[in-house]
Parts: structure tokens; C-alpha cells; sequence
């Protein structure tokens, strides 16, 4: 009887669980505002509505594999003080962008863990010289700034958490110089299709396991065009390189714990 | 392994560092203290505590043996029949002595400290679970457990203190074990900025906190790797063998001139940190 009593409370409790949560799923949908390319959530909202296998949901959410834009997992939509449009700054030419690179602002990634956010300076710098749009109500905010001498406040939208060592640098050094890939490709392997979006936004899951997708590849050690290796020392950090059929030698990132973990 | 392996030989099934495929190249970080030099000042723990983001527990919890002292200096009273103020005393600072055959390494179940190819035995805050087997199977017992969580306690870091906290180090919370890691912070930007400029780290380009702190130089700290480092040639002359448990030193009858050895070498857990016996009389 003990025991039958007790299996009945443990069903009675899943139950419950299994119903909660059920009540819960449906809200738990992102909502985004901010977004340029807002199909991008559409065909996700529409994936998840048609109940695809959920194994492959999941696998879309925790490792990005899905096919591109099918990310159903972006990051909060951030408020910043400007709404900062992305994609006419760097954005294709023939959808109205400009095609800057991206480290014209972020400058530091190049040299330095962050990526860094351009001072007022920067902006102003070609904004007094560009009269048609100096009336937007955007333009106007940015001169607000400069005025009072004061810097935006902008907001973090990519936040690793505290135990993360990540460094923009070595990323940048090994995909833009040694592989010579093009800035806004390599950027958009960890951020996604900032060019398409306003305010930026968080686009890949940005967890270990997908950092680790990425480190579990076989990539060229040096490409053409891409500065060589002068020394061992550039990639010792490596796993151990293997040269293919095609002679190319190919290495894996780094696996070490605390590469990445202090 | 059958069993009668494990009795017979089991050195020669233990696993340690460097792995055959795998050896120390470029680096491999190793430590030499000089404890002529040293006197007992304690500025290498300080520095210890200020650069790697350690809290400071308080009379009543140190007296439970709960300090989180990375670095800490053991004090051996000479037993001469003199009395305290007159007696002397001998130091030697204790640390993670990053073993090549770690046995803390092994009995991890999470696999929260492990070896890194240039020989530091690391340690992943929070991988770590908190079982404290590490610190059990420590000969130096040189691993250090938050039996609280810290950055909330009253006192440890009150506010505005917080601000002087490594950002470069994990704050560590509630059960999880902790030890000295030869400051792999600094170490991996030295290593970067080798790395961005094509080269090799340079003897003397990367400093631990103790080291930097010590008044007297008497910690030196390197690439075992590069022959032209402090390191190496402080062990080569010493004769002391990362890879043996017995060194020439200890082979040498009625005495030797070597001061070098290894604090436990003969548990063979192959540590990276050697001492310099001390010659001058004990200090009062």
C-alpha cells in the first residue's frame, strides 16, 4: 500500500511537471524588436510552430547547426541611447550599406582582448563632414553627446561570463591574417549577420559548446595570401597538425582547459 | 592492468608528463626558491592573496585551518634549547608544486584540474564539483577548499575593496577547490604577446606574483625548456632531473656540494619546483 502510494505521488508530480511546463513553452518564444532581418525569427517561430523533430531543434539552438538564419536563439534585445544602424554602416552596398569594415569602429579587436566601442570621436569624425543626414533624429542625439562632452552609454550585448578568457585578438589574427577570410565572414562566425541589424543583437548561443564545434575543426594552419608561419611559435598551442591527401596542413584549436578558462 | 602489475610495477604503468607524443615544447614553467635568501617575510603570500583574488578568512576560521593561503610560508622552530626570542627558525615557502604525475590529477572525477602541454597543473573553478579528493591525495596539502562563499561573507571584501579584485582571476564561490596556478594569468598574456610577435616567451618576460614580490630574489621562476633561462641553468647546475626521483645529489656519499633537491621526491610525483638548501645559520 506504502509503496503504491508512493509511485501514485511521483506519477501525480510528472504529471504536473510535464503540464507546467507545456504552459510555460509557448511564452518563452523571443519577442524582437530591433532586428533588421526579422525573417530570420519568422522561419524559426514557424519551425518551432510546425513541431520539426525536436532533436533538431535542440541542436539548432545548442550548436547552431541549423540552416543559416534558422537561429531560433538570439540574445535579449538590448536598448541602447542610439539606436545604432548596423547595417548601413557595414551592411552590403547593394541593400543600402556602406561595406565598412567592422574594425574601423571596433578597433581594438585587432590588438587586444575586447573588441572595443568606438569613443563619440570616432563617429563625429565622419559625421561633421555628412550634411544629408546631420537633421535624422539619431545624428542630432550623437551631437547631443558630443556637446555635453559625453560619452554613450552603451550597452554590452555579447557578455561572456566572468570565467571565460576570450580573445578577439587571436581569432582575428588567425582567421582575417593567417587565413586571409574576409573581416565580415570571420566576425560573423561568433556574431552573426551583424550587417543586417539595427541594434546588434546576439545571434549565436555563445556557450561552450559552441565555441567547441568550432575548435573540434580541422582548419588550414596558413592559406594563400594569408601571412605565413614564420615561427613554431605561432601555433603551438595547436593540436598537433596533420597534413592531408591534398598536402594542405591542417591543426585543430586549442583544447587546453585553461586556454579559455581562468 | 591486472593486479599483479599494480603491486609489482606500477611505476612503470603510472602516467606523467610529458606523454610520449606529446613533449614539453615550447614550454615548460618550473620554479627554483632559494632558501638562503629567503627570510621568512611572508611579501610573497601578500602579493599572493592581492594578485590572485584570495580571501582573507579571519582569526577564527584560520584557526580551523580554513585559510585559503596559496603561498604560505612554513616555519620549523631550530630545537636548540634556546628559548623564543632568542630561538631561530627555518622557512620554506609552500605552494602547488605543479607535479608532473599529479596525484591530485588523477583522482579528480570531473577532470577539473588537469595537465596543460607546458606543465602547469591546472585548475577549472567551475568544472570543479567540490569532492576535495585532490586535496586528500596531496602530499603537500597545498590545495585550498571555499568552505564559504566568499565574495558574500562580511569582511572579506567589503565594498569598494572589491575593486582592487583580479579581473584576470575568477572570484571563487561557495565548494570549490583552489590552489596556486604559477599566476597562469600572467603567463598566458606573456604567451600572447610572444605569439603576436612570432617569438618565444623570453626568461624574465613573465613574473609570478611571489616572485615579483620577494625582497630578497630568492624565487625564480622560468621555462625549464629554454637552456638560457634563470630556471634551467639554476637545475642544471643543482644536477636536479625533472623526470627522476633520486638525484645526484642524493646518490653523493658523506655529503654534497649540490644544494638542489625536490621536497617529496620519492612519492615520485615528479614536482617543477626545486629548493636550495640553505647554507648561512639560522636567523634569529
Amino acid at each position: 500500500m506504502h509503496r503504491f502510494l508512493r509511485l501514485s505521488v511521483l506519477l501525480m508530480g510528472l504529471f504536473a511537471a510535464v503540464g507546467s511546463y507545456a504552459v510555460d513553452a509557448p511564452q518563452s518564444e523571443p519577442v524582437d524588436p530591433g532586428i533588421e532581418g526579422s525573417a530570420i525569427d519568422k522561419s524559426a517561430k514557424e519551425k518551432s510552430d510546425s513541431g520539426g523533430s525536436a532533436l533538431s531543434t535542440w541542436e539548432s539552438k545548442y550548436f547552431g547547426l541549423g540552416s543559416e538564419g534558422e537561429d531560433d536563439n538570439v540574445g535579449p534585445a538590448v536598448e541602447q541611447p542610439i539606436e545604432f544602424p548596423h547595417f548601413r554602416h557595414a551592411g552590403d552596398a547593394d541593400k543600402g550599406g556602406m561595406e565598412i569594415n567592422c574594425m574601423y569602429c571596433h578597433t581594438y579587436a585587432r590588438r587586444s582582448l575586447v573588441a572595443g566601442i568606438p569613443p563619440v570621436q570616432k563617429c563625429i569624425g565622419c559625421h561633421q563632414n555628412i550634411e544629408s543626414v546631420r537633421d535624422k533624429p539619431r545624428i542630432k542625439k550623437l551631437f547631443e553627446y558630443w556637446d555635453a562632452k559625453k560619452a554613450i552609454p552603451w550597452k554590452k550585448v555579447h557578455d561572456l561570463p566572468d570565467f571565460v578568457r576570450f580573445s578577439h585578438e587571436r581569432h582575428v589574427k588567425r582567421f582575417i591574417f593567417q587565413l586571409n577570410r574576409p573581416v565580415q565572414e570571420v566576425c560573423g562566425y561568433c556574431h552573426g549577420e551583424v550587417k543586417t541589424m539595427t541594434v546588434a543583437r546576439r545571434q549565436k548561443l555563445l556557450s561552450m559548446g559552441f565555441c567547441v564545434t568550432c575548435h573540434e575543426k580541422d582548419h588550414p594552419v596558413t592559406a594563400e595570401g594569408g601571412t605565413p608561419i614564420g615561427d613554431q611559435a605561432y601555433w603551438y598551442s595547436m593540436r598537433k597538425p596533420l597534413i592531408d591527401a591534398s598536402g594542405i596542413i591542417k591543426a585543430k584549436g586549442p583544447n587546453d582547459c585553461s586556454v579559455c578558462h581562468k | 592492468m591486472s593486479i599483479s602489475t599494480l603491486l609489482e610495477n606500477y611505476s612503470e604503468f603510472r602516467h606523467f608528463h610529458p606523454v610520449d607524443d606529446v613533449p614539453h615544447n615550447p614550454y615548460k614553467w618550473a620554479m627554483s626558491i632559494d632558501l638562503d635568501a629567503c627570510s621568512g617575510c611572508n611579501a610573497c603570500s601578500v602579493a599572493c592573496y592581492a594578485e590572485n583574488n584570495l580571501p582573507v578568512v579571519g582569526r577564527e576560521k584560520y584557526l580551523h585551518g580554513q585559510a585559503m593561503h596559496w603561498m604560505r610560508i612554513e616555519r620549523y622552530w631550530d630545537e636548540d634549547g634556546r628559548e623564543f626570542p632568542d630561538q631561530g627558525a627555518q622557512f620554506l615557502p609552500m605552494m602547488c608544486q605543479q607535479c608532473e604525475a599529479a596525484p591530485c590529477e588523477t583522482v579528480c572525477p570531473v577532470g577539473a584540474t588537469n595537465h596543460t602541454p607546458d606543465g602547469i597543473n591546472s585548475q577549472i573553478y567551475n568544472r570543479c564539483i567540490g569532492s576535495r579528493y585532490c586535496s586528500a591525495n596531496c602530499p603537500y596539502k597545498v590545495r585550498y577548499f571555499n568552505w564559504y562563499d566568499y565574495p558574500t561573507t562580511d569582511n572579506v571584501w567589503p565594498a569598494e575593496m572589491n575593486q582592487q579584485l583580479n579581473p584576470d582571476v575568477t572570484v571563487r564561490g561557495k565548494g570549490v577547490m583552489e590552489k596556486c596556478t604559477f599566476c597562469i594569468q600572467r603567463v598566458t598574456v606573456a604567451k600572447n604577446n610572444a605569439k603576436s610577435e612570432g617569438r618565444l616567451v623570453h626568461d624574465g618576460e613573465v613574473q609570478t606574483a611571489c616572485q615579483q614580490a620577494c625582497p630578497t630574489s630568492a624565487i625564480s621562476f622560468g621555462n625549464l625548456v629554454d637552456p638560457e633561462s634563470r630556471v634551467h641553468k639554476q637545475w642544471q647546475v643543482q644536477k636536479v632531473e625533472l623526470d627522476k626521483d633520486a638525484q645526484t645529489k642524493d646518490k653523493e656519499e658523506g655529503g654534497s656540494d649540490l644544494r638542489g633537491y625536490r621536497i617529496l621526491e620519492e612519492l615520485r610525483p615528479y614536482p617543477s619546483v626545486m629548493y636550495l638548501e640553505r647554507v648561512r645559520e639560522t636567523a634569529i
